[in-house]
């Protein structure tokens, strides 16, 4: 077999190998290239500017689960950190799984060891099921969950104070590995509150028309939105760690559909030139 | 009356979602309007319905695997660290809802999820991206017209997406914006407008009783 037809036929535990250190080695010697961030995901963060700690309140609806990876996780760590350092007040509830709960928790874990205070600061309402349904019930009365996920009442929370329905929030966002439809027809046309959405990175062409027509106010695509977001917050963290990696992974990726084009071509020309 | 009783609850159950959304004044006889009557009463109880649809696949999980463990089918040993997995979890999640009190079990709990759960499946998730980089190794091959617009979008796309392409040349985020922008864009909203349509005739066609088979009866006309 001559070069070029190997070109076409890498093995594909080399492309692994080779993936795996491109991958793994920006993460050891972080290179720190330098970040643009996009217009959509400033727009979130001058959202959280613009709210009031005094007396706004934002709504998170966590619909991812670990299977989403990183992708999906990074988003809402960055933007509950930017919540915190404004001192606003933030309520998380979960219709899309029933993971979405724990996935609060891990948030809020952390926020809790730094002395904010549950129940005050931030509450965690669980799992909501019935999806599309089940945020509409939400949205026209937020004491529909009775209790949180540790057992205390919803409307004794003093976080949930002055909350009656979703229009009480001052901002709603998503984080989901999927898309923002549901949230759209059952709470952002018929009700008109502002609203955003993060998603991970392949979603993010399917949302795009919502964002054009302002229904989608903000969009954060996977990791590469959290690290532009937390350089806006000036708190690099989990986001901008992965960048370095994930550029070298598409460059990897982008060389070898190079090299098998090249490779497909030269052998073409051969069997064209072997033909005639 | 098995066939006529669930077509009957469909057609009234969707004629009221569909009115609540277009009509406000009471209904007739009943003193309250349609947004009222949805709210108060259709809402609640799908929410219920799917609660209990929840509990319907994890019993209908059981019974398969319980099936393939007693039948030592191929694989069996998989059914069982399945159903190992469901009670545990299930048993001790259930325990800490009950006793929300109980700070230990829940520290526990979490430490399971957390530390086996939630990496197999985040592993998992990890692993397409070999897979998407030798998958487009084979498939980005500029074969004729549309395959290199193709290949030349994602490449643009890819460099765009990420910071180095950026540093490479500073126009490559601002063309991946504009593939995202507009040719993105004008497919996705064609897409979206299509999908709209067609759902709306499959609602209609199940709460006319013409699309059967969510009924287990057998399919259209």
């Amino acid at each position: 077999m001559d070069l070029m037809t190997r070109l076409q036929n890498v093995d594909s535990r080399v492309i692994y190998v080779i993936l795996l250190i491109a991958l793994s080695l920006p993460l050891l010697f972080p290179m720190g290239i330098p970040m643009q961030v996009d217009p959509m995901v400033r727009a979130v963060y001058d959202i959280i500017e613009g709210l009031d700690p005094e007396t706004d309140k934002v709504l998170l609806s966590i619909d991812y689960s670990p299977g989403a990876g990183l992708d999906a996780e990074v988003s809402p760590v960055a933007v509950v950190e930017h919540l915190t350092q404004r001192g606003i007040k933030w309520v998380a509830i979960s219709f899309g799984t029933p993971d979405g709960p724990m996935m609060t928790n891990r948030i809020i874990d952390s926020l809790e060891q730094r002395g904010y205070e549950y129940g005050k600061d931030f509450a965690n309402l669980g799992y909501m099921a019935g999806e599309e349904n089940a945020i509409r019930l939400f949205a026209l009365d937020c004491l529909s969950v009775p209790t949180d996920v540790r057992g205390n009442r919803t409307a004794d929370l003093p976080v949930m104070q002055g909350i009656k329905n979703v229009k009480d929030f001052a901002f709603v966002m998503q984080f989901s590995s999927s898309g923002p439809e549901m949230w759209i027809r059952q709470v952002v046309d018929p009700m008109g509150v502002p609203f955003a959405t993060g998603t991970v990175t392949v979603s993010v062409p399917a949302i795009i028309p919502y964002y054009h027509s302002g229904q989608v106010k903000g969009i954060m695509g996977g990791v590469s939105s959290a690290a532009q977001y937390e350089l806006l917050c000036n708190n690099p963290g989990r986001g901008a760690s992965l960048m370095d990696a994930q550029s070298m992974g598409h460059l990897i990726i982008i060389l070898f559909i190079v090299l098998g084009n090249i490779g497909y071509f030269m052998t073409k020309d051969k069997k064209q030139s072997a033909g005639s | 009356m098995r066939k006529e009783a669930p077509l009957l609850i469909t057609f009234v159950v969707a004629l009221i979602v569909m009115l609540s959304q277009v009509t406000t004044g009471n209904v007739p006889g009943l003193g309250i309007s349609m947004p009222v009557l949805f709210e108060r009463y259709i809402s609640p109880w799908m929410t219920v319905v799917s609660a209990f649809s929840l509990c319907l696949a994890s019993v209908n999980l059981i019974v398969i695997h319980s099936r393939n463990v007693s039948r030592k089918q191929p694989e069996w040993i998989y059914s069982l660290i399945l159903l190992g997995s469901l009670v545990l979890y299930g048993a001790w999640c259930t325990y800490v809802q009950i006793n929300p009190d109980n700070a230990a079990a829940a520290a526990t709990y979490s430490l399971l999820y957390n530390n086996i759960l939630s990496p197999l499946m985040t592993g998992q998730w990890a692993c397409l991206a070999f897979y998407v980089a030798s998958a487009s190794y084979r498939a980005f091959r500029a074969r004729n017209l549309e395959a290199t617009v193709l290949l030349v979008s994602a490449i643009l796309v890819m460099l765009g997406a990420t910071p180095v392409g950026g540093v490479i040349w500073s126009k490559f985020p601002v063309i991946q914006r504009w593939l995202i922008d507009v040719p993105n864009m004008t497919g996705q909203r064609a897409l979206l407008i299509g999908a709209a349509i067609g759902s709306f005739v499959a609602c209609l066609r199940t709460m006319l009783g013409i699309e059967r088979s969510h009924l287990g009866i057998g399919g259209g006309s």
